[in-house]
């Protein structure tokens, strides 16, 4: 009986997938006046999403904390693509952070196509060894900055409609684990405002997608982090930061509503969200317990 | 004497929480935003049940109540092994005509003062071991709802959140569990939206907020993970925790849509 309910999803599954790719033209026309935001784009996931959207001739938006790696990757695109790039040093777990942005934008007279919120903060043993403040920059810019920033930037968008939204929640959004409380409760927030965001502008001509990617290597502790706790499984399914980019613009053209990039991270985030919540909850806590030893 | 905090424990399902832990005469420690109905649910408790309220009226939206509530707690010396996260809002307005400021409460209020309230109090409650914490979710946690986008989202980092927390906390004694009700008619402005928006099911799956509370503190001194009350909202949750997201948002939204046309 069981196995003929899972049956019964995946086929369920495959259907709305074929339902949704039809084709669609890219929107690369004319792209030289239209502008991407890219909300932590100046490195990692960001900047590989960043160069995705070069690539297709987009102007870019890039906001994050400091300037000078803005600088540097504002160089580094414009002097590999023909686009205007332009930076915003901006902390985005500030209360005025998103007003300010989408005044910034509507004084310029951007022609926004393309929202990316990138931003976001993770690590290990999040919730009972970090500080109090810890916890609130967590879910202010995890969570917070992403549905400001949805809200703020949406009358540009509807101006320029049909228009694109690309949040970035993670793997960890589908289920809870443990030793990452605080990453994976506020990345399941976004998996779930995009769902609900996407049916909410389909009249508005925006389309929503999530990203959810399965171990990403931007940094060499996430390299090392994901050998000790998932070993060989995690490092087959990793993946470089520009593959990852590359993935979410391309799909995110396509109007597809969750993004896994990487066929292993594909086959293992279907499971986790077929599984019930407990028992995923305790597969990770023995995963954790492992590399504790 | 062991005491229980419910933290937006003056109305609705918090103060239903709160008789039931009196009945259980558990001292308690009342925090909400307004002195008034603080005072009220006070005199109703002690008149009612043979025990001990304090209260501490404070906003759970502002970053500074919590260090306040751990101070309070510690400063009196209060032995608490039970901690309730009831403190909500739902929101009338969602996106995308939802108001900036709006937005930031409702995060602030429904997941950010769980988080840090419980963080803040989890020493306390190890001192005190047993101890218990009561997350209060939502079924709306359990599947994205496009008519209550941020409620949803929010909640369902509750739920994520609590199951971690369990997990985290079994080797100190302390269980963690997560109400999620369906509609509860704590005000008349929510049985009129329930009927507009669901219908003949929101008014089935609908339970009175003095059930909630009794079977929310059997669940939670019970070890329970996650509390349904009511059956039809139990059946209500398998279906959404059941069928994918992405199915259920749809069928939302296009009932939503006929709704519209028809009217």
């Amino acid at each position: 009986m069981k196995h003929a309910i899972i049956h019964f999803f995946i086929c369920f599954n495959c259907i709305v997938c074929f339902a949704q790719s039809k084709p669609v033209n890219e929107g690369q026309s004319d792209t030289s006046k239209l502008y991407a935001l890219v909300a932590g784009g100046s490195k990692g996931i960001g900047y590989g999403i960043a160069e995705a959207l070069a690539k297709r001739g987009y102007n870019l938006i890039l906001i994050a904390r400091h300037l000078d790696t803005l600088q540097a990757a504002k160089n580094k695109l414009e002097s590999k693509y023909p686009i205007h790039v332009e930076v915003l040093a901006i902390d985005l777990s500030f209360d005025s952070s998103a007003d300010q942005i989408a005044k910034w934008c509507t004084n310029r007279n951007i022609h926004l196509k393309v929202l990316c919120n990138v931003a976001g903060l993770g690590g290990a043993n999040d919730y009972l060894s970090f500080p109090l403040d810890s916890l609130r920059y967590m879910v202010r810019l995890n969570i917070e900055s992403c549905m400001a920033l949805s809200l703020t930037l949406l009358p540009l968008l509807e101006k320029n409609a049909p228009s694109y939204i690309l949040n970035v929640a993670s793997m960890a959004g589908f289920a809870p684990i443990p030793v990452k409380n605080m990453y994976s409760a506020t990345k399941s927030a976004v998996v779930f405002f995009s769902y609900s965001l996407r049916y909410q502008l389909k009249d508005k001509h925006i389309s929503v997608s999530c990203l959810c990617p399965g171990p990403v290597f931007t940094k060499p502790e996430i390299v090392k982090d994901t050998k000790a706790k998932l070993g060989w499984f995690g490092m087959k399914m990793a993946l470089d930061p520009g593959t990852v980019g590359e993935v979410a613009v391309k799909k995110t053209f396509k109007k597809k509503l969750i993004i896994v990039p990487g066929t292993l991270a594909k086959i293992s985030s279907s499971i986790i969200r077929f599984l019930p919540r407990r028992w995923v909850v305790s597969l990770y806590g023995s995963a954790g317990k492992k590399k504790s030893k | 004497m062991s005491w229980a905090l419910v933290a937006g424990g003056s109305k609705g399902i918090g103060f239903s929480i709160a008789e039931a832990l009196a009945k259980r005469k558990y001292n308690l420690l009342l925090v909400a935003r307004n002195h008034d109905d603080l005072s009220d649910a006070k005199k109703i408790l002690e008149k009612n049940f043979n025990i001990e309220v304090e209260t501490l009226p404070c906003d759970l939206s502002l970053s500074e109540s919590v260090t306040k509530i751990s101070n309070w707690c510690t400063a009196k010396g209060f032995k608490i092994n039970i901690l309730c996260n009831v403190a909500g809002s739902g929101g009338s307005k969602d996106f995308p005509e939802l108001p900036l400021n709006d937005l930031k409460t409702l995060i602030s209020v429904n997941l950010e003062s769980t988080l840090t309230l419980s963080l803040a109090l989890i020493p306390q409650l190890k001192i005190n071991a047993p101890s218990y914490i009561l997350n209060v979710g939502s079924l709306a946690g359990f599947a994205p709802i496009p008519i209550k986008n941020v409620y949803s989202s929010v909640k369902s980092a509750i739920h994520s959140f609590s199951y971690s927390l369990r997990y985290i906390l079994k080797p100190d004694k302390i269980s963690v569990s997560c109400l999620c009700p369906g509609p509860v008619f704590t005000k008349p402005s929510i049985e009129k939206e329930t009927i507009d928006q669901m219908g003949w099911l929101g008014k089935l799956m609908a339970i009175e907020p003095g059930l909630v509370g009794e079977l929310a503190v059997r669940g939670m001194l019970g070890h329970k993970m996650i509390i349904v009350p009511g059956k039809m909202a139990t059946l209500i949750s398998y279906v959404l925790r059941l069928f994918p997201g992405q199915f259920i948002a749809y069928i939302i939204y296009y009932f939503r849509k006929q709704n519209k046309i028809r009217k």
